[in-house]
């Protein structure tokens, strides 16, 4: 009984109003930010590099209608990506906005698999999130221009699910960090790490092996807790110190991990309270300050039934691993949209072999023709992209003229800095392989006793 | 009582966002060498600017000068013992940019040094235009395969030489020859100046593994120079691309019938770039600091397995490719394991991304 009143009062506390200014903060910062992440990943000339200059892209299962669009194509695309991002921050036709840049930025997301990102995912789903709360109600242009817009309080669970989805990255994150290499050998921080030795003061220590434990503890003990530190009235000050300790700290030890740090700092800030984030929205403006309670009109219990699902699968989708057998490092069954960042140290390359069966002859083929030489890395150590590359060159093969090509990669791998051993048994026709969610025979097993 | 905490988390925020900018701008000075471990990063990089590559492109220079000396001799009395006398100082220069040709990064880099000096197959097609007209631009990106070594192997040995240049094309392929010449030896000028003036400094400065830094450079250098010697070396013309169908005209130093000699310098000053020469201060050094003495020793031997394996096929390649195929295919075979070990376990032991490019990774 006594569970039944805490769950009961748990959910009573979460239709209470507040103020709607944590979202309203959110929904500039997140909206500046992917602006300029746009711009960044604009002018490093990436969207010709990613999406404009390969031949061949890696679609993912159920998504290989999305295509590039051609060179003028993305560069539009990217446009739409970064003026959706400022009418989300303005707060200008904000559902519109919003859905926009969700399906823009996924789309181009879903082209190419070797482009994934944890945090590419992750604002995916924030955006997704974001089309369902009513985060252009308050201090947006929206209400300016339209007052009867305006609301000024909303139920706590809307701000609750996007603190829920940040809290799942971490502690997903801190989760997939439990395992003997991270935490009983330091790797692959002991391999990371003296490679930073550059940096001032602390750079002497990077060789030394507690340095590499500390990192490892530390990141498996922030990841796990952060959330819970952060929720806590009492810690959260404290906590988002230590949130921009750390991802201060990783963006100067790991500057290829790019937005991610940024991303992070930026989005814990709607951990705050209401007040908070008042003070915020003051600075920016100080004359709004509403004494009165205007609530959303939404159909709740649809959205109820949404959200609950959608966090359902936010739970289930990172633990598919444990339906699979075998390393998980090493197959990488279940590994994407997982929240596993910077986890493994995992390299390889690999060798594909076209045969005609009815001439015997064999074509090796040189990957840089086909591939960007991110992409042959990328797909070097994840069996689904071998296989879809491999599928590729059978029918690249068979337009040359091939009769029923059949293909076969020799592929090495090495894993958290040992020795690379070989990946793909040799002997299988990967063309004639499918595409699924079932367990990959074809790649050989981690360990000898392993299935 | 809200302002005090917006006021705290506000001051904590520029606070470490100062300690940030700090320390990413401290982190481009060089004063703090770490030496822990026995190993310095710095120092390597010191040997390989100092004892490696610019002497490679200094000799490379000196070759070069003499390369025109006597192709000016030969130019002036094209005959076939002149070809003969002028085909050692030819290898020996080709030889020496062997060396270099694996230190595309900086300066290289920028002018594409390795492209302009040794793209091979050349598209003869349009040499012959380039000399019938007597009109071309070679600085030109798109005129790589009409230039560099094999171009000259082509125009000084192709089996048309001696008739053209004795013939009524005389004049124009003396003066293409020059021209290929003169712009080799002010790419080399002008790469050789720019690192003993400047880019030194800021090769020897940088010890980060990051994309762009040196260290990741030459690891993606080492792993390229590889891949080239398994495919357009050895294997594509051989005819592992093309089912066996064979392409012997497509191979380094084809007219002057040198591929197999190239192939070993190529892979020999990849061995002494890989160990530092054997000073202690290498890559493979680098890789005992690292705790990786076993796969540093191993690479090693398979360099030296490779290379000798690359010794027993006898030069013209073009012809070995149909008399030796058993020393080819063993030779391949140690290509393929050595290309691994570069690319797979060196570049995953000191923590470098093999992708020649740049983009965000987690």
């Amino acid at each position: 009984m006594k569970w039944f009143k805490l769950i009961q009062f748990s959910f009573s506390r979460l239709q209470q109003p507040v103020s709607a200014a944590p979202l309203a903060t959110f929904r500039m910062l997140f909206g500046l930010m992917m602006f300029a992440g746009t711009l960044r990943f604009w002018l490093n000339g990436w969207i010709d590099d990613l999406y404009v200059k390969p031949h061949f892209y890696f679609s993912y299962m159920g998504f290989e209608w999305v295509h590039p669009l051609g060179g003028t194509g993305m560069h539009v695309l990217f446009i739409i990506i970064a003026v959706a991002s400022l009418l989300v921050a303005a707060g200008l036709w904000y559902r519109i906005s919003i859905i926009t840049f969700f399906l823009s930025f996924t789309y181009v997301e879903l082209i190419d698999a070797t482009n994934y990102l944890n945090h590419y995912y992750f604002i995916s789903l924030i955006g997704f999130l974001l089309i369902w709360l009513p985060a252009g109600g308050f201090f947006s242009l929206d209400t300016y221009f339209n007052p009867k817009l305006r609301i000024t309080k909303v139920p706590l669970w809307m701000i609750g699910i996007i603190r829920l989805q940040i809290g799942l990255v971490y502690f997903f994150a801190g989760l997939a960090k439990l395992n003997t290499d991270w935490m009983l050998h330091a790797i692959p921080m002991k391999i990371w790490l003296p490679a930073k030795s550059h940096l001032p003061i602390i750079g002497q220590f990077m060789y030394t092996n507690w340095i590499a434990y500390l990192f490892s503890w530390f990141g498996a003990g922030y990841d796990l807790l952060i959330a819970f530190f952060l929720i806590n009235r009492k810690t959260r000050p404290m906590a988002y110190l230590v949130v921009l300790g750390f991802h201060i700290a990783t963006a100067v030890f790991f500057p290829s991990i790019g937005m991610f740090p940024y991303v992070m700092m930026v989005s814990s800030l709607i951990f705050f309270g209401s007040a908070t984030h008042l003070n915020i929205l003051q600075l920016l403006s100080r004359s709004r300050t509403y004494s009165f309670t205007l609530m959303p009109k939404l159909n709740t219990s649809f959205l109820k039934w949404m959200l609950g699902i959608y966090f359902l699968i936010q739970l289930v989708v990172p633990l598919r691993f444990l339906l699979y057998p075998g390393h998980l490092f090493w197959y990488e069954e279940g590994y994407r949209f997982s929240w596993r960042v910077m986890l493994m140290e995992k390299s390889g390359n690999t060798f594909f072999y076209v045969k005609e069966p009815s001439t015997g002859k064999t074509y090796e083929v040189d990957n840089s023709k086909f591939l960007t030489p991110l992409q042959d890395k990328m797909m070097s150590t994840q069996p689904d992209l071998i296989l879809r590359y491999a599928h590729y060159l059978a029918t690249v093969y068979q337009q040359r003229g091939l009769i029923k090509p059949a293909v076969y990669a020799d592929c090495y791998v090495a894993l958290n800095g040992e020795r690379s051993r070989p990946f793909v048994d040799t002997t299988v026709n990967l063309a004639a392989q499918s595409l699924s969610w079932k367990h990959y025979n074809w790649v050989l097993p981690y360990k000898s006793n392993e299935k | 009582m809200i302002s005090k905490k917006i006021r705290l988390s506000g001051s904590v925020i520029i606070l470490s966002m100062a300690v940030f900018i700090a320390c990413s701008k401290k982190s481009g000075s060089v004063d703090s060498k770490p030496t822990e471990n026995g190993f310095d990063k710095g120092a390597m990089l010191v040997n390989y600017a100092d004892n490696l590559i610019i002497p490679a492109y200094t000799t490379l220079q000196q070759q070069l000068g003499q390369l025109e000396t006597a192709v000016n001799t030969f130019i002036s009395s094209p005959t076939a013992a002149n070809q003969q006398g002028l085909k050692p100082i030819f290898k020996n220069a080709y030889l020496q940019f062997e060396h270099v040709s694996v230190d595309q990064l900086g300066p290289a880099e920028k002018v594409l040094f390795t492209n302009f000096f040794n793209t091979f197959p050349t598209d003869n097609a349009v040499i012959d235009g380039n000399i019938s007209r007597g009109t071309y631009d070679l600085t030109l990106n798109s005129s790589i395969n009409q230039q560099g070594f094999p171009a000259l192997d082509y125009v000084l040995f192709g089996s048309n030489a001696l008739q053209n240049l004795n013939g009524n094309r005389a004049a124009n392929t003396k003066k293409y020859i020059l021209d290929v010449l003169a712009h080799m030896k002010a790419l080399n000028t002008d790469v050789l100046d720019k690192w003993k003036n400047s880019y030194r400094a800021e090769f020897t400065g940088n010890t980060k593994s990051d994309a762009g830094s040196p260290i990741a450079f030459m690891i993606n250098q080492f792993a390229f120079e590889m891949d080239q010697l398994k495919g357009p070396r050895i294997g594509w013309p051989y005819g592992k691309q093309s089912g066996g169908v064979q392409y012997p005209q497509n191979t380094e130093g084809y007219s002057a019938g040198i591929s197999v000699a190239l192939a070993v310098e190529n892979l020999t000053s990849l061995k002494s770039m890989f160990n530092g020469n054997g000073s202690g201060k290498g890559m493979s050094d680098y890789l005992v600091a690292l705790n990786k003495q076993q796969l540093s020793t191993d690479v090693i031997k398979q360099f030296d397995v490779t290379i000798n394996s690359l010794k027993t096929i006898p030069d013209p390649l073009s012809t070995a490719l149909i008399n030796n195929k058993a020393q080819i295919d063993a030779a391949y075979r140690e290509v393929q394991i050595l290309l691994t070990l570069i690319k797979t376990d060196v570049a995953s032991a000191t923590g470098v991304r093999i992708t020649y490019q740049d983009t965000d990774g987690d």
